[in-house]
């Protein structure tokens, strides 16, 4: 065979190449996401995914979306710029959380026992799949970081609150009152995680009463919307191809 | 001859794979926790743990233990750590082996950070109950926001049984017993399964049919538009509107199952109250001190007066809780860890009882293997080279009076 001929001999033969690169790539792109993405978030959100004792109404609601909308951002960039395809955030937010249950249930429970009910990832799907279908209808980046990034940060504590709630139930404990979420956090001994360390119900939404989600969640939104415009110019650099000037080399 | 030399290349290859992958099974559980290695000035000028009791040293799953004692938050702490403004009552421990069912100090329950005030001395209690099989060495602990933790001593306990027997049974304010152990677990299963399978569907819709060259090949040639058919979007259409109805039917059914809900507790607990310690009627004047570092033994030169009614004699001086008694005067009844009591380790040019109204210079050394094993040593390295502990004077009946020292130490290498 030389140079110039086709390594393919057949159209059926070039389908199946094609098919063979496209599982190679998905499987490629999805690992290299499940490590990125986990690190860095595991870096930005950090405590706040990890117990169920930081998962509260304002930073929990606040940081998370706003750290986790970056590489769904980036990723959509490229694969709806080079490719028309409307998954990026789904594909991003499935590798993170796949990456987040092995390492929660072999790391935290396996090797340190934490309880699995302690110490799972927070749901970020509800959000991802907006993100895509927006950006599919849209076909706009501007529509997509305004409004599903918006959609990402408001609709990240009423995915997660069904799988929270339960924890949240009060319990009266030797005299104080505690959530269960706050009991686990104090029973289960993490000796590198004293309580101070926790930022949870901090700032001054005071005059909020009770309904200090809502206000987080916007507040996240809003920042959701420029942090996506910031990591979909990422995506869209890194998926970029650049061509050398020969009458340089 | 190559062939032969190429394979044993290859096998060595694989067999150095062989080995490093093996590695990663090699696991050995973490048997302590540094203490040895934390800068001997913090253990010997921030928290002086004494009077400590561990309740057993083998306890079986389910079965409950306690650490007591008390602990003097030392005047002369630290300028290069930050002051207990924040603080919390930890335990050192391998990972949850233990439950913490409860933490006191000074009678108040500590689940959330404390102020401790400089030279107050606190009374506390730790209540855990056994979780987890194996040998563990327990450690009392200080968490200190600014100045990281400040271990206590740690003694050996053997849990017993199996974890799989453990439970950890609560009544909720909403009348509910569960077992906090594994409660709300099938629900959190069930919701990441039930979404995590909603965003594969998502994915599944896409990847089925061809991804990257041939779209990128239509993208490439203008025709990107066409990659979209009208179907797709009805089929967006329905996942977003499916993600928004299942999120709001969630959201309400919760609220429905789950009425009583409240938020997370937090906040700075002050006013913890210090116990009220005896006036001391002694008062001891460093005059100097040194450390030899061949002989592994720090030499104090004191000037002790006795303003009490009857005689006393030293008989102890504690320091990052390494216990240096002297046997004559008194002796460890309490069990304390053998690796950090010097039951011989202090003695003194003379150890006759100090007259009411005396004063008596004396020269006290406090000899042990702890110095070097314990790194208590490598205060000679600090760049503030000074060293404390706590002093215990027992008078004839047997009364204990307890008198803080913090000086310069002088190393000594000959």
């Amino acid at each position: 065979m030389s140079a110039s001929q086709s390594a393919v001999r057949s159209r059926a033969e070039a389908v199946q190449v094609s098919r063979t690169l496209d599982w190679m790539i998905l499987f490629t792109v999805f690992t290299v996401i499940l490590g990125g993405y986990h690190i860095h978030y595991m870096l930005t959100g950090g405590d706040w995914d990890f117990w169920t004792d930081w998962k509260d109404r304002r930073l929990w609601v606040t940081v998370a979306p706003i750290v986790s909308i970056t590489f769904p951002a980036a990723v959509q960039a490229c694969l709806w710029f080079r490719y028309r395809l409307p998954f990026g955030a789904v594909v991003c937010v499935l590798a993170l959380m796949i990456g987040e249950w092995i390492n929660r249930y072999l790391n935290f429970w396996g090797w340190t026992y934490f309880p699995v009910n302690f110490c799972f990832p927070s749901n970020l799907i509800p959000g991802a799949i907006i993100l895509d279908v927006v950006l599919m209808l849209s076909s706009s980046f501007v529509l997509t970081a305004v409004v599903g990034g918006m959609a990402w940060g408001l609709i990240f504590y009423p995915g997660n609150w069904p799988i929270i709630a339960p924890l949240h139930v009060p319990v009266e404990y030797n005299g104080m009152m505690f959530t269960l979420a706050d009991l686990q956090g104090y029973h289960y001994v993490r000796t590198g995680t004293p309580e101070y360390i926790r930022m949870v119900e901090k700032g001054t939404l005071r005059s909020f009463g009770k309904d200090v989600a809502p206000v987080s969640a916007f507040f996240s939104a809003f920042v959701c919307i420029i942090i996506y415009f910031l990591w979909h110019f990422f995506g869209r650099w890194f998926s970029k191809t650049d061509f050398i000037d020969g009458e340089g080399l | 001859m190559k062939t032969i030399k190429d394979k044993i290349a290859k096998l060595s290859f694989v067999a150095l794979l062989l080995a490093v992958t093996s590695a990663m099974f090699y696991t050995p559980a973490a048997s302590a926790h540094g203490e040895k290695s934390q800068a001997a000035f913090m253990r010997m000028r921030t928290i002086h743990w004494f009077d400590l009791d561990w309740s057993t040293d083998e306890v079986a799953v389910n079965e409950q233990m306690t650490i007591s004692g008390k602990f003097h938050v030392f005047a002369g702490w630290p300028e290069t750590v930050d002051k207990p403004e924040v603080s919390f009552l930890n335990i050192g421990i391998p990972g949850p082996v233990f439950i913490r069912q409860g933490s006191w100090i000074g009678g108040q329950l500590v689940p959330r950070s404390v102020t401790l005030e400089l030279g107050d001395t606190y009374e506390f209690k730790v209540l855990l109950k056994a979780r987890r099989p194996g040998d563990w060495h327990v450690h009392t602990m200080m968490n200190v926001e600014g100045g990281g933790p400040i271990i206590g001593p740690g003694k050996w306990v053997t849990v017993t049984g199996t974890m799989g027997d453990f439970v950890n049974p609560l009544t909720t304010l909403t009348g509910t017993t569960l077992d906090l152990e594994t409660y709300a677990l099938d629900n959190v299963y069930f919701w990441h399964a039930l979404w995590m399978s909603i965003g594969a569907a998502w994915l599944w819709f896409w990847v089925k049919r061809p991804m990257f060259i041939p779209r990128h090949i239509a993208v490439s040639s203008g025709k990107a538009d066409t990659l979209i058919s009208p179907l797709d979007k009805k089929v967006a259409m329905g996942f977003a509107a499916g993600t928004l109805g299942l999120v709001m039917f969630s959201l309400g059914a919760t609220n429905e199952q789950y009425p009583i809900t409240t938020p997370l507790q937090a906040g700075l607990m002050r006013g913890i109250k210090p116990i009220e310690m005896p006036e001391t009627t002694v008062t001891v004047k460093v005059e100097d001190a040194t450390y030899r570092v061949p002989g592994r033994a720090m030499q104090m030169t004191l000037t002790i007066t006795n303003n009490g009614d009857s005689g006393i004699r030293l008989g102890e001086f504690n320091t990052a809780s390494v216990r240096f008694l002297d046997a004559d005067v008194t002796e460890d009844e309490s069990g304390y860890p053998d690796d950090i009591l010097a039951e011989e380790g202090l003695t003194q040019s003379d150890n006759s009882p100090i007259a009411p109204g005396e004063t008596r210079t004396i020269e006290v050394t406090a000899s042990d293997a702890a110095w070097e094993v314990y790194r208590l040593a490598d205060l000679i390295y600090d760049p503030d080279s000074r060293f404390a502990g706590l002093l215990f004077f027992f008078d004839e009946d047997g009364n204990r009076q307890m008198t803080m020292v913090d000086a310069p130490l002088i190393p000594s290498f000959i």
